[in-house]
């Protein structure tokens, strides 16, 4: 795995020298790693307030999403009355309502953080909500024929088995998170890492460019490597049993 | 102890037997219907059975003549569409806790290892599952995973994962013990084995029991009374009282009689073209 990417780079910088490439258009990657280095405290400064808003946006959704599946799964009434809501919701382009929420909420942090919360919260809900449902009627039979107590039944039975599938939910809003962090800059913003990529990309400073884009992608696949890795915490005997396997880094 | 032939625990040395510990069981009137939209499966027809407390009632009949739809009625997890099921006494209604149950299938929840598969039952109810650690072991060693205990269910061939169920089924010593089909999955030895294990089991601890087979032999050898099932809709077709000595050792399943009890119900099955030749 390393060693393709030090194979690929090493290709792409060797093409661009020899095709004469223009830097802007394809800056060679020793370039970018120079240019980078040169503005490495701008550009983590703004890292930190993306991550902080990828990570706050996301961690809501978590603590949102997972109650209301809760709900969702278990009353009839809920199911009715809001989830259809929900699913309704889901179908307007998120992103379209961005420069709305600016105009509601202005500039600051909170915007963003409804952005990100809005992208990852519906994948999350829908999984959660499949996840609580999908228990094995014969495993609840068992469990019936103890006289469990509803929490001990929820704690032992329910939870344990909804648990593959909200993991299966948390993987796809982590994916999303990053994404919808940088949307949310791109409208309107004066910080963060989509902002100084709409800066450097209009004074075609491609090698910052290409630098933001690649610590963008570094910092979204360490969101869901995390939440991987939390999930072989938290469920070894699903993670191990699954037939093909993403392996890490 | 035997460590490659898998039993059924004994009273695993454990507490001391617990004689007449069985509860009566009234089955009356029972009738089951199944409607899904147009279709409708008449599965149990009338079905009247009086158990006496501590009787071993074993079951034969075809398949889907109804006979794990009436386990389910009997346990409360099923409503029946008519009809009343009386548990020492008391009419069911809603699960019924005071059994063990061994499903069809072993319903093992795969995030706990084999131990902690066997414990969820003292869990469940709310008891302290490490006081039952060594039991446990003990009565899994018994039925042959003693090197097991830590391994997962998907680890396990699908024998084992039912001598789980089964060993789960008894740890909390149950005074009605309710069994779909457990000896299915095991091999022909196995099988043999287990059976007079739990023949042996129950002999100690008189637990009623009421054991759902396939196999017309296993019924006889183990029972006091053979219900024999139509097809469906399922109706008690005969019962057998089966008169043996006990335990059932090999010169009582080799006897004349023995053959005899059998024959009987292989007739009774081909009057209705379970079987034809
Ligand atoms: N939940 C259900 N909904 C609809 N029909 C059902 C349901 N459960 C069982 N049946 C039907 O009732 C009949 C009896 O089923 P049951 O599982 O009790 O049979 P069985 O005697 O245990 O068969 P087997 O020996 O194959 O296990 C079958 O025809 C089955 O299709
Ligand atoms: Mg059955």
């Amino acid at each position: 795995m390393i060693i393709a990417f030090i194979v690929l780079f090493l290709l792409w910088e060797f093409a661009v020298k020899l095709f004469g490439i223009k830097e802007y258009l394809l800056p060679p990657p020793s370039k970018i790693w120079s240019e980078f280095l040169k503005r490495q405290n701008t550009v983590m400064a703004s890292a930190w307030t993306t991550m902080t808003e990828i990570i706050g946006g996301y961690l809501l959704a978590v603590a949102v999403s997972i109650p209301l599946a809760m709900a969702i799964a278990y009353s009839r009434f809920v199911e009715n009355s809001i989830y259809p809501i929900i699913v309704f919701l889901q179908i307007i382009p998120k992103i379209a309502i961005a420069p709305l929420f600016i105009i509601w909420f202005g500039f600051g942090l909170f915007p963003k953080l409804l952005i990100v919360f809005l992208l990852c919260f519906f994948p999350i809900v829908v999984s959660s909500v499949a996840g609580f449902k999908s228990v094995d009627p014969d495993v609840m039979d068992f469990a019936r024929s103890t006289g469990a107590s509803p929490a001990r039944m929820f704690f032992k039975i329910r939870l344990p088995q909804a648990l593959p599938e909200i993991f299966t939910g948390l993987k796809i809003g982590a994916a999303l998170s990053a994404t919808a962090a940088v949307v949310a800059e791109f409208v309107a913003s004066d910080r963060g890492l989509g902002y100084l990529l709409q800066q450097y990309n209009g004074q075609l400073e491609t090698p910052m460019v290409f630098a933001i884009i690649v610590l963008l992608s570094l910092i979204g696949l360490a969101i869901y490597y995390l939440v991987e890795f939390v999930e072989r915490l938290v469920i070894p005997w699903h993670v191990s049993q699954r037939p093909t396997e993403m392996t890490g880094l | 102890m035997r460590s490659e032939s898998p039993s059924l625990p004994e009273a695993a040395g454990q507490p001391p037997p617990r004689q007449g510990t069985g509860v009566p069981v009234e089955i009356s009137g029972i009738a089951q219907i199944f409607r899904r939209a147009d279709l409708e499966t008449r599965a149990l027809e009338r079905i009247d059975l009086s158990v006496k407390p501590g009787e071993f009632v074993a079951v034969v009949g075809p398949s889907g003549c109804g006979k794990s739809t009436l386990l389910k009625i009997i346990a409360g997890l099923l409503e029946p569409s008519s009809g009343t099921v009386g548990i020492a006494g008391k009419r069911v209604s809603g699960p019924h806790t005071d059994l063990g149950i061994v499903f069809q299938s072993p319903v093992l929840l795969d995030w706990r290892n084999i131990l902690d598969n066997v414990l969820v039952q003292i869990d469940l109810r709310g008891g302290n599952p490490a006081a039952y650690r060594d039991k446990a072991r003990t009565l899994l060693a018994k039925v042959g995973l003693a090197e097991f205990e830590n391994r997962m269910p998907r680890e396990l061939s699908g024998g084992m994962r039912q001598r789980t169920a089964i060993v789960r089924a008894l740890i909390h010593e149950p005074p009605l013990l309710l069994m779909d089909e457990p000896f299915g999955a095991l091999d022909a030895l196995t099988r043999e084995q287990m059976r007079i294990d739990l023949e042996k089991l129950w002999l100690e601890r008189g637990q009623t029991t009421f054991f759902i087979t396939h196999g017309i032999s296993e019924a006889v050898a183990l029972a006091d009374r053979v219900i024999v099932m139509t097809p469906r809709p399922g109706r008690i077709e005969r019962i057998l009282e089966i008169d043996l000595p006990r335990p059932r050792h090999k010169d009582v399943i080799t006897s004349r009689r023995f053959a005899d009890y059998c024959d009987e119900i292989t007739e009774c099955f081909m009057r209705h073209g379970v079987i034809q030749y």
